[in-house]
C-alpha cells in the first residue's frame, strides 16, 4: 500500500539523517566507541534490549522457531534472558569498569595476557559477521515477502542505511536510535498480539485447537520439555543455555557490554543491564506467543508459509490492516536496524582496538585510529553483504546462530568465571583451557554430530573450566599487582580510576580514563536489588504458570 | 596475487549465490502455486468461474510440471531435504483432485478445500511431532539435581565469596 511504503520511507530518511547530525559531535575514538561515557540508566536499558532483539534475536528468527518447536522458544525470554541480565548487571560489569576497557577482549587481556585477546576476538569478528549476514538475510527475505520487491537491492538499502548512520555517528548515534525504536517497536507490534488473540480465542483457544482437535504433542506448549527433546530437552537448557550461553551472551558479547561501558556511571551501568530484563521478558508475548498461533490461523485462511523463518512476516502480512502494517513494518525494521548498528559498531572496535591499534599500528595519534573505525564498519559491512548468500542455505537460522554462540561462549564462561572468582587462575591455564574447550565443542558438533547446541555449550564449559584449573596448577600463580581490581577479591570501595591508574603503573599498560563512581543513594523505585527481585520473580511467575 | 585473490573471491561469491538460487527455488514454485490458489479463491468470490478454472489450472500445472518433480527428485540425494512435503504429495493430489470437480461443479464453496491444500505444500511445524513427553527415573534425578544442586551451590558459594572478601577488607558502614 502506497501509505505503508510512505512511513517506512519516512523512518529511513530519519535514521540516515540521525546519523549525519550524530556525526558533528564525534571528535575522538571515546566518542565514536563509548558514546563519551554519557548515557543514562533509561538509554541502556533501551539500547541493550533493542540491540538484543532484531530480526534475528526476536521476531523472525525466534519467531521462526517459535513456529517450529513452540513454546520451548519462550524460555529465551522468560527464563534465561532476565536471568542472563540480572546476573551480568550484579556481578560481572562492575569488573569491566574497573578494568578501564574498551571492549571484553580488552578485559581478557588485562587479566590474562595478550594472547587470549586475539583468539577470543578474531572468534567474535566472525560470529559477528555472520550475524550481519543473517541479519540482512532475514530483513531482505521479510520486505520481500511483505512488500513484495526484490530481495538484494532490500538487502542493499538495508546495509547502506545502518551502515551510514552508525559509521558516521558511532555508538551515540547507535544508542540514540536504539531507544527510539525501542520504542517504536512495542508501538508497533503491540497490536499484532491482541488482534491475533482475538482470533484464536485467547491463549487456551490456541490450546484447545492444536491439542484436542489438530492431536499436537502437548510439548509444543512446554517451555521446559523432556529430556528426549530434539531441539531443547529441558535439563539441558538449564544447564547448557542458562548458566552459559545467556550469561555468556550478556557478559561476553562485546555489542552488549559496549552499550553499558558508554554509562554516564556504573550505577546507570548496572542498573539499565538489570531494568532490560523486564522488556525481554515481555518480548515472548510480541513474538512467541503469536507464532505458537500461526499455524491455526495460516491452516484456516490458507495462508502459504515457506519456511519457518518465514512465519512471522506471513502472518503480518495477511492481518493487519494498510497503515497499520506500515508501522509495524517500520518497528520490525527498527529490530533489525538497531542490531545490525550494534554489532556493526561493536565488530569495528574490536577490529581496531584489540587488533589494529594493540598489534599492528601502535601510538598512532587519536584520530587515525578513528578514521580507521569508520574504514573497518565500511569494510565488515561489505564482508557481512558477501556472505548473505551462505546464510540463506541454513533450514533455520536461530540453530546455526546458537550452535555458534555454544562453541564460542562455553569455553568463555569458564574463563570469566575463574577470572574474576579464583585469583590462581593465570595465563597458561586460561588459553589452554580457552583452545582446549573450543577444539572440544567442534568436534563435539563436527564429527560426533551433537546436533543439541544446549549439551555443546554445557560440555565445552565443563572441559574448559577442567584444563583451566588443571593447567594453571601446574604453571606459576600470577603476581597479585597484576590482577588487582579485576576479581571478587578486589576491595569494591576503591574508585574505579584510583583501580585501573595504579593498574596502569605496575603493568605499564594503557587504560581508558574512566569516570569517578558517583556515591549517591538512588531513590527507592531505582534501587538495584528490588529490580533484580522483582524481574527474578517475574520470570518464576511465569514459568510456574506456563512452564 | 592481488588479482588472483579477487578472482578466487569473486568466483567463491558467484558459485555461493548460485547454489543459494537453488535452495529459493522450491520456495519460489511453491509460492506460485499458492499464489495460483488464492486467485482461484478470489475469483470463486467474485462469481468469475473461467478465471477460477484458468488459476486452477495453473495451480495443478505448478504442481505437476514444477513442484512434484523436485520432490521426486529430491528423494534420490543421500540427505533428502524436502522430505516433509514428499511425505504430502498423495494428500495434495488428492485436494487438487476434489477442487478440479468442486470448480467444474461451480461449487462457492470451495475456500476450505483450497485452504487445505495451500496447508498441504506449506511448511508445518516439527515440535508437531515430538511426541508426549516421557519422564524416566534418571530423568527425575537429573531434573531435581540440576534445581536443587544449583541452590545449594549458589548459597555455599555466596557465603564462601563474602566471608573470603571481608576477611581482606573491613566492613564498611551501609554495608
Amino acid at each position: 500500500m502506497p501509505s505503508d511504503f510512505i512511513i517506512i520511507g519516512m523512518y529511513l530518511a530519519l535514521m540516515f539523517a540521525a546519523g549525519i547530525f550524530f556525526s558533528r559531535n564525534i571528535k575522538s575514538t571515546a566518542d565514536y566507541f563509548l558514546a563519551a561515557r554519557s548515557a543514562p540508566w533509561f538509554w541502556i536499558m533501551g539500547a541493550v534490549w533493542a540491540t538484543n532483539i532484531g530480526f534475528l534475536h526476536g521476531y523472525l528468527a525466534h519467531g521462526g522457531a517459535a513456529y517450529e518447536w513452540g513454546l520451548i522458544q519462550a524460555n529465551f525470554e522468560w527464563f534465561q534472558g532476565p536471568f542472563g541480565y540480572v546476573l551480568t548487571g550484579l556481578f560481572f560489569i562492575a569488573f569491566y569498569w574497573r578494568a578501564g576497557v574498551y571492549t571484553v577482549p580488552h578485559f581478557l587481556e588485562t587479566r590474562y595476557g595478550p594472547g587470549i585477546r586475539v583468539i577470543y576476538s578474531i572468534g567474535w569478528l566472525i560470529f559477528f559477521i555472520i550475524t550481519i549476514a543473517a541479519e540482512l538475510y532475514l530483513g531482505g527475505m521479510f520486505l520481500k515477502n511483505i512488500l513484495h520487491i526484490p530481495f538484494w537491492p532490500t538487502v542493499f538499502v538495508l546495509a547502506a542505511v545502518v551502515g551510514t548512520y552508525t559509521l558516521l555517528g558511532g555508538l551515540g548515534a547507535a544508542i540514540m536510535m536504539e531507544f527510539v525504536q525501542f520504542i517504536i517497536m512495542m508501538v508497533g507490534t503491540i497490536p499484532l498480539v491482541f488482534i491475533l488473540l482475538n482470533m484464536v480465542g485467547g491463549f487456551e483457544g490456541i490450546k484447545d485447537v492444536l491439542l484436542t482437535q489438530w492431536n499436537v504433542s502437548p510439548q509444543y506448549f512446554s517451555v521446559l520439555p523432556d529430556n528426549h527433546h530434539p531441539y531443547g530437552p529441558g535439563p539441558w537448557i538449564i544447564l547448557g543455555q542458562c548458566f552459559v550461553v545467556t550469561v555468556g551472551w550478556c557478559a561476553g558479547h562485546q555489542s552488549m557490554v559496549q552499550r553499558n561501558l558508554g554509562a554516564r556511571s556504573l550505577y546507570d551501568s548496572k542498573l539499565g543491564y538489570v531494568v532490560a530484563g523486564l522488556p525481554k521478558t515481555l518480548g515472548a508475548f510480541l513474538y512467541i506467543v503469536p507464532m505458537i498461533a500461526a499455524p491455526i490461523i495460516f491452516a484456516k485462511h490458507g495462508i502459504f508459509v515457506e519456511k519457518a523463518d518465514a512465519a512471522y512476516g506471513k502472518l503480518i502480512l495477511n492481518l493487519l490492516p494498510a497503515g497499520m502494517l506500515g508501522l509495524f513494518i517500520a518497528g520490525l525494521v527498527s529490530a533489525g536496524l538497531s542490531s545490525i548498528s550494534g554489532v556493526l559498531n561493536s565488530s569495528s572496535t574490536i577490529v581496531i582496538k584489540d587488533i589494529y591499534e594493540r598489534f599492528m599500528v601502535k601510538g598512532k595519534p587519536d584520530h587515525h585510529y578513528f578514521v580507521a573505525g569508520r574504514v573497518a564498519t565500511f569494510g565488515i559491512m561489505v564482508a557481512a553483504l558477501l556472505l548473505v548468500s551462505v546464510v540463506a542455505r541454513s533450514p533455520l537460522i536461530m540453530w546455526l546462530e546458537q550452535t555458534l554462540l555454544a562453541i564460542l561462549l562455553g569455553p568463555f564462561m569458564a574463563i570469566l568465571i575463574l577470572a574474576i572468582f579464583w585469583r590462581r587462575t593465570n595465563t597458561p591455564g586460561s588459553l589452554t583451557g580457552y583452545l582446549v574447550g573450543s577444539a572440544f565443542a567442534i568436534y563435539y558438533q563436527q564429527v560426533l554430530g551433537q546436533m543439541v547446541f544446549f549439551k555443546i555449550s554445557w560440555w565445552s564449559f565443563v572441559v574448559a573450566l577442567a584444563v583451566t584449573i588443571v593447567a594453571s596448577l601446574l604453571t606459576r600463580r600470577p603476581k597479585p599487582e597484576k590482577i588487582e581490581g579485576l576479581t571478587w577479591e578486589s576491595d569494591f570501595h576503591a574508585r574505579v580510576g584510583d583501580i585501573t591508574e595504579q593498574r596502569a603503573q605496575n603493568n605499564g599498560t594503557k587504560v581508558t580514563q574512566m569516570p569517578e563512581i558517583k556515591v549517591t543513594i538512588p531513590p527507592w523505585y531505582l534501587n538495584l536489588k528490588y529490580w533484580a527481585t522483582g524481574i527474578l520473580l517475574v520470570q518464576l511467575a511465569l514459568l510456574l504458570f506456563f512452564g | 596475487m592481488r588479482k588472483i585473490i579477487l578472482l578466487l573471491v569473486v568466483t567463491s561469491t558467484l558459485l555461493l549465490a548460485q547454489s543459494a538460487i537453488a535452495q529459493e527455488k522450491i520456495i519460489d514454485v511453491r509460492q506460485e502455486m499458492a499464489d495460483n490458489l488464492t486467485s482461484v479463491k478470489t475469483a470463486a468470490k467474485n462469481n468469475d468461474w473461467a478465471a477460477a478454472q484458468d488459476s486452477f489450472d495453473k495451480a495443478k500445472d505448478t504442481w505437476q510440471n514444477e513442484v512434484k518433480p523436485l520432490l521426486v527428485e529430491d528423494q534420490k540425494e543421500e540427505k533428502p531435504r524436502f522430505q516433509e512435503y514428499f511425505g504430502r504429495i498423495g494428500e495434495v493430489e488428492d485436494g487438487l483432485n476434489k477442487l478440479a470437480q468442486l470448480v467444474a461443479g461451480r461449487d462457492a464453496e470451495i475456500e476450505s478445500q483450497v485452504n487445505a491444500i495451500i496447508w498441504g505444500i506449506s511448511h508445518h511445524p516439527k515440535g508437531f511431532d515430538v511426541g508426549p513427553p516421557k519422564y524416566s527415573a534418571w530423568d527425575w534425578v537429573f531434573g531435581l539435581g540440576i534445581g536443587l544442586g544449583w541452590c545449594v551451590f549458589a548459597i555455599f558459594f555466596g557465603l564462601y565469596l563474602r566471608r573470603s572478601y571481608y576477611r581482606r577488607y573491613a566492613k564498611q558502614s551501609g554495608m
